[in-house]
């Protein structure tokens, strides 16, 4: 029988996290609904953190923004103060799934889902964002570029909890873009993504990628592309970023061909970022 | 993306020009009861107490093996869990009912449950009944068989060349009588042949031209949002079901067949479905339902879950191997298929499919030989049935690829070359029947002329290349069947109409009604459709195959005929006036004699003397047909009436990543005469939409008989994103001298060549000819770059060597 | 087992309910809210939007005890002269109706945050959805004459 435990506070939380033998925290829950049904996930507790206030805060400010585990992916995506804070984060959240989905989606367990598809991660690697977590062991910080591990693993340890992810703010010359490209229909899962950022710091022009889709984690990479006109920025982009991908085969394609959409996805947003189109 | 003829003039409530204030035939008037759609108050069958204490809720184990020999079905586990009441085994449905289990409308192949062999991954072996359907399914996870494992059969080639049989014989069901000198067949995959042969394919060695393919178009699913749900029970001594099926009057005789009932101690009823398109037909739930309803005496609940739905039917996967040929002169001189329906673990209609598709695998085109094999095979996957289009778009895949080709090759317009051979009004068919009411000209034309089809798109030289694309379908309507038809008129002038007609989304109460206003002078808004209910509602062979309007529809027709005779004669009793001078009108019964119109409320009420009361006709329209000759495929009459449609397009093609882009589709049918324009273009836009999915994506994809995307994560549909720029719906009007009013059926006109439609566009753009469905962007980008590594660069982008090669056979 | 309460289109419901159990299920079954509608149990057809405080959730993900003092609306308790519905019924948009429930609450949020959509607009928010039926152009057509309908009154 699922137990559905219900902590008040963070501290019970990890207590209960670190006392049942084999707990899953339980943030929107639409994907552990979803594992559930498929008998892919079994666990019987279900430690639930929704009534932990401080996971439901949000700050934003000249650094950047701070969001607790358990804000919905919808308001990373419509918040004013975080669109102007990090538009690029912003942009990839409202490319979640549906937008119902993203109601109940939490940024928390996003990440945590570790699945090697999902849109946010391709910004928060660009970004170089940071995940919180607690256990009773105490509170730690990941960085997100060192969080994803494997296929559907990640660094967090069975008995924590993921209590907010930081974004540095995006520096307000910078520029973003995030592509997305599924292979069959519209609404569909993407079969690769691309997340790029165009950072202009002491005349040095440094372009970061976060790839989505294309390998068993989220990749990502950064190259310097000062004095580069926008084709050679372009094909160095793709150059670098081919050897990365090892995209998994599966109904939406051969891994030859979802490389090649991830070429694409690199190129379009490589191209726009150096011409400074930004449009979502 | 909205072009619908239909964006400055929606669906309304106001009235036909020939019939004003009744909202009659062709009225583009609203369906039944919109607000209560659009809200959710229609209630369907899953709707009903969905969690009743009272009612005892199934679910299913399920086999794990394609093929497998059941040695022993252990149940004790589940049977200690909590809440789990019972659980009923195969063989113990076979042990209370015994060869009865088995049921089907070709083969009596199918058993409710499986009880010595099961024959495709996620065949159900054993039921748990439980206070909840929480509890028991959970429970069918303690429910354990042990199997001993044999060869499975995962594809046509497994099925013609393997050594392993899915079935040990052959057993035609009472359904379809002709299949009867199939019986006892054995050491065979194939359960139906059908053979054409008209003029001498082989004769035609002078052939100036000619295109040969392998097409192939995979199984796909229906995926109705609405999930099948039966509810079973035993009143007394009879057995009493609400179910989600199109086939009321089916389930009826299987069941009463099944649990040796007479028809009498049945009732099927149904409620509105949420969407069909041949998936809630035949034997789905209700044969599992029923046997464990009877056996246990208990009222049960059984709901599919949407992975389950995908077990219960696809659409058939189909391989057709064809050849096109023309003279000198560009004429078509023959046109051989060999094609191989899969049909999956039971036949269900798949020698039905077999052999009405089969039949029109050369198009509807004048060619004077033709020779056609159509096979229906056996394999160890989930059944196939009916979809939308009944096995006709997978041949129109073929023939409107071919023909495609065939005009590039020789020279001419697409369109201009498939116009000089469309067969017209009078010309006989392949198969032997002439052509009337199947205005194929007048389709393409209209679908040509709405994507502009003289003013080609420029092909452009970037990454985007466009093109435009077009194809014809040709589909017969179901013939032989039966309607029936009864028809109340209540003393206040409104209408009961008893029709076995299931409503599921393509406007039949709507359109029902309409019909018995037109007749009754009455507004179509007091004309009640009673949901089909075996006790009440008159047999109907069933609903599918587009043939409700014109089949249940000229039995509408009759009745309300009927009726209107009928209250002529009471009037001429009670006024003195002989009934041939009276006539009914909007204001009621006028004679020469008589300004002042007596109204059908006094009339009635004059007659019975009391109100509230009712007037009652019956009515019946039957169709017949010859049978095909079975060597040649033959028949003076194989069908009642013809659907034409054609599809036009216009595509952009992303040379980058292989993506199609649907800028314009026109899609056009002749239904004859449209009795509602609206429900009419909704369904060709419909239809064509559930086409441009299984143009671009859909597909049911299995790995050694398991599926791998049967879930609605990874099942590709069309939504919002995949719809044409434009998209516009044209109705032709080539009215059927026996339809109701003219008309004939629509439902699935609009499917047929959607596909290739696409794909001819996709030719157009780049060049390349694909014959494998879906036209998935991978494919597309893997031909183009086919096709740039066989060119030598200077070269043209006319022929590529291939296709030089099979310009020569 | 515990006990939640729910405000189901303005009547207070209270259910019994285990810990597993989903509002969809809680929903159908325990308050009558039969046009709430289950299509493919994984978020991925839109059949089960409600609005829970305004906002759209698909029931078929949601856990129910989550949802206790909620207050909830489906599309059967719009008010009468609700302009999306009156647009739906207008525009023709529905065929079997199955999926418009949820296609009438996505429209319903769209609208709220955005009372002027364009019809990229109306795609990026309802593709999540899916009509079977193919009434795509239909309900696009009503969620724009919704918007103008409230803009006008």
């Amino acid at each position: 029988m699922t137990m559905l435990h219900r902590p008040e506070s963070l501290d019970e939380a990890c207590m209960l996290l670190a006392e049942l033998d084999d707990a899953q925290v339980y943030g929107g829950g639409t994907a552990i609904e979803i594992l559930r049904r498929q008998g892919i996930l079994f666990t019987e507790d279900l430690v639930d953190v929704s009534r932990i206030p401080e996971l439901r805060a949000v700050e934003t400010g000249p650094d950047g923004v701070r969001a607790g585990a358990m804000v919905p992916v919808r308001r990373m995506e419509t918040d004013p103060a975080i669109r102007r804070a990090v538009p690029l984060a912003a942009r990839t959240y409202g490319h979640v799934a549906n937008p119902r989905v993203r109601n109940t989606a939490t940024v928390g367990g996003n990440v945590a889902h570790g699945d090697y598809r999902l849109d946010p991660p391709t910004a928060l690697l660009v970004l170089d964002a940071t995940i919180e977590a607690r256990s009773v062991r105490g509170p730690r910080s990941l960085a997100v570029r060192e969080f994803f591990t494997g296929f559907q693993e990640t660094a967090l340890e069975h008995d924590e909890v993921i209590t907010a992810i930081t974004v540095p703010a995006q520096p307000t010359d910078a520029v973003g873009r995030f592509v997305k490209m599924s292979s069959l229909s519209a609404n569909d899962w993407p079969s690769a993504s691309a997340a790029a950022l165009l950072t202009t710091e002491d005349g040095r022009r440094t372009l970061h990628l976060g790839l989505g889709a294309l390998a068993p984690v989220p990749v990502h990479l950064s190259l310097d592309v000062s004095g580069m006109p926008t084709e050679r920025a372009v094909s160095e982009a793709m150059a670098a970023a081919e050897p990365l991908m090892d995209p998994i085969p599966d109904v939406r394609g051969s891994s030859d061909y979802k490389r090649r959409l991830g070429l694409v996805a690199v190129r379009e947003a490589a191209t726009d970022v150096c011409e400074e189109r930004t449009h979502a | 993306m909205l072009d619908q003829r239909s964006s400055e003039n929606p669906a309304d409530n106001t009235t036909s020009p020939a019939s004003p204030g009744l909202s009659a035939v062709g009225s583009r008037r609203r369906r039944v009861d919109p607000a209560g759609r659009v809200r959710g108050r229609v209630t369907h069958v899953g709707d009903v107490d969905p969690g009743s204490t009272s009612t005892a809720h199934v679910a299913l184990h399920r086999s794990t093996r394609p093929h497998a020999r059941i040695r022993s079905v252990e149940v004790d586990e589940a049977l200690a869990i909590d809440g789990v009441q019972a659980v009923v085994t195969g063989a113990d449905l076979y042990a209370a009912l015994g060869e009865h289990v088995l049921t089907g409308p070709a083969f009596q192949d199918q058993p409710a449950m499986a009880y010595d062999r099961v024959r495709y991954v996620g065949e159900p072996v054993a039921a748990v009944i439980a206070t909840d359907l929480a509890t028991a399914r959970a429970a069918t996870e303690s429910v354990h068989v042990d199997y001993e494992d044999l060869e499975a059969v995962y594809d046509v080639d497994d099925a013609l060349t393997g050594r392993a049989f899915v079935h040990d014989e052959l057993r035609p069901s009472a359904v379809f009588g002709d299949l009867r000198h199939l019986n006892g067949v054995r050491d065979t995959n194939v359960n139906y042949e059908f053979r054409l042969a008209r003029g001498d394919t082989d004769a035609v060695e002078t052939a100036a031209t000619g295109v040969q393919r392998r097409f192939w178009c995979p199984p796909t699913h229906h995926v109705p949002m609405e999930l099948p749900c039966t509810v079973a029970w035993v009143e007394g001594n009879r057995l009493e079901m609400l179910t989600t099926t199109q086939t009321p009057s089916y389930v009826r005789q299987t069941v009463a067949d099944m649990l040796r009932l007479p028809l009498s101690d049945v009732q099927v009823r149904t409620r509105p479905l949420g969407g069909s398109f041949g998936s809630k037909m035949y034997d789905r739930l209700e044969p599992l339902a029923a046997a464990i309803a009877w056996v246990l005496r208990r009222k049960v609940r059984v709901v599919a879950s949407r992975e389950e739905a995908f077990l219960l039917t696809t659409r058939h996967g189909a391989r057709v191997t064809s050849a096109m040929r023309a003279d000198a002169d560009g004429d078509l001189v023959a046109a051989t298929a060999d094609i191989i329906y899969d049909t999956g673990a039971y036949a269900d209609v798949g020698p039905r499919i077999t052999g009405k598709s089969g039949m029109v695998a050369s198009g509807p085109y004048r060619i004077p030989n033709v020779s056609i094999r159509s096979r229906c095979v056996y394999s160890n996957k989930p059944s196939a049935g009916p979809f939308r289009g009944f096995g006709v778009p997978q041949v129109t895949w073929s023939h409107e690829s071919l023909i495609d080709e065939l005009a590039r090759r020789t020279g001419e317009d697409p369109y201009a070359y498939r116009r000089r051979h469309l067969l017209r009004e009078g010309d006989v068919a392949a198969m032997g029947t002439v052509m009337h009411s199947a205005d194929f000209t007048g389709c393409l034309d209209a679908v040509a002329e709405a994507v502009d089809w003289a003013n080609p798109p420029e092909r452009g030289e970037g990454r985007w290349r466009r093109g435009q694309g077009i194809a014809v379908g040709v589909k017969a309507v179901l013939t032989p069947t039966v309607s029936n038809a009864v028809l109340q008129l209540n003393q206040d002038a409104s209408a009961s109409l008893l029709i076995s007609t299931v409503e599921m989304g393509q406007g039949s109460d709507t359109i029902m009604a309409q019909i018995v206003a037109e007749v009754l002078r009455i507004d179509s808004h007091r004309v009640h459709v009673v949901p089909a209910d075996t006790d009440v509602t008159p047999y109907d062979t069933i609903t599918a195959g587009s043939r409700s309007t014109y089949h249940t529809g000229n039995a509408v027709r009759l009745v309300a005929e009927q009726m209107r005779e009928r209250l002529l004669a009471l009037a001429a009793e009670q006024s003195g006036v002989p009934a041939g001078e009276l006539r009914l009108t909007e204001e009621g019964i006028s004679g020469s004699g008589h300004p002042e119109p007596l109204r059908v409320e006094d009339v009635v009420l004059r007659h019975f003397r009391a109100r509230g009361t009712t007037l009652t006709c019956a009515s019946n329209f039957t169709t017949d047909w010859v049978p095909y000759d079975r060597n040649t495929g033959q028949s003076a009459k194989v069908t009642e009436h013809w659907f034409a449609g054609a599809v036009a397009v216009r595509a952009a093609v992303d040379t980058w990543t292989g993506r199609i882009r649907l800028e314009h589709l026109a899609v056009s049918g002749d239904v004859g005469k449209a009795i509602n324009p609206f429900l009419v273009e909704q369904q060709l836009s419909g239809a064509a939409i559930t086409g441009i999915g299984h143009a671009l994506f859909d597909e049911l994809v299995l790995d050694q008989g398991q599926f791998v995307n049967g879930t609605l994560l990874d099942y590709q549909l069309p939504s919002l994103g995949d719809m044409p720029d434009r998209l516009t719906p044209i109705i032709v009007e080539s009215p059927h001298r026996t339809g109701p009013f003219g008309a004939k059926g629509v439902g699935e006109t609009g499917i047929l060549a959607v596909a290739p439609a696409i794909a001819n566009a996709l030719r157009d753009a780049v060049g390349v000819r694909l014959t494998e469905l879906p036209l998935t962007a991978e494919r597309v980008l893997n031909a183009i770059e086919r096709k740039r590594a066989e060119e030598s660069p200077q070269e043209s982008r006319q022929q590529s060597p291939q296709e030089s090669q099979e310009g020569n056979q | 087992m515990s006990r939640i309460s729910l405000v189901v289109d303005g009547n207070r419901y209270v259910a019994e309910i285990t810990d597993s159990a989903l509002l969809l299920d809680v929903l159908r079954e325990q308050a009558g809210a039969t046009g709430v509608r289950e299509g493919c149990g994984v978020g991925a057809c839109g059949a089960c939007t409600v609005l829970v405080d305004g906002v759209s959730v698909s029931s078929c993900l949601a856990l129910a005890e989550r949802y206790d003092g909620a207050r909830i609306t489906t599309a059967s308790g719009l008010p009468a002269d609700d302009e999306v519905v009156e647009s739906f019924v207008e525009c023709g948009a529905t065929q079997c109706g199955y999926c418009i429930p949820g296609f009438v609450m996505m429209a319903h949020e769209l609208l709220t945050e955005n009372p002027e959509p364009d019809k990229e607009d109306v795609v990026r928010h309802l593709d999540g959805n899916i009509c079977r039926c193919g009434t795509y152009a239909e309900i696009r057509r009503a969620v724009l004459a919704a918007a103008e309908k409230r803009r006008a009154r």
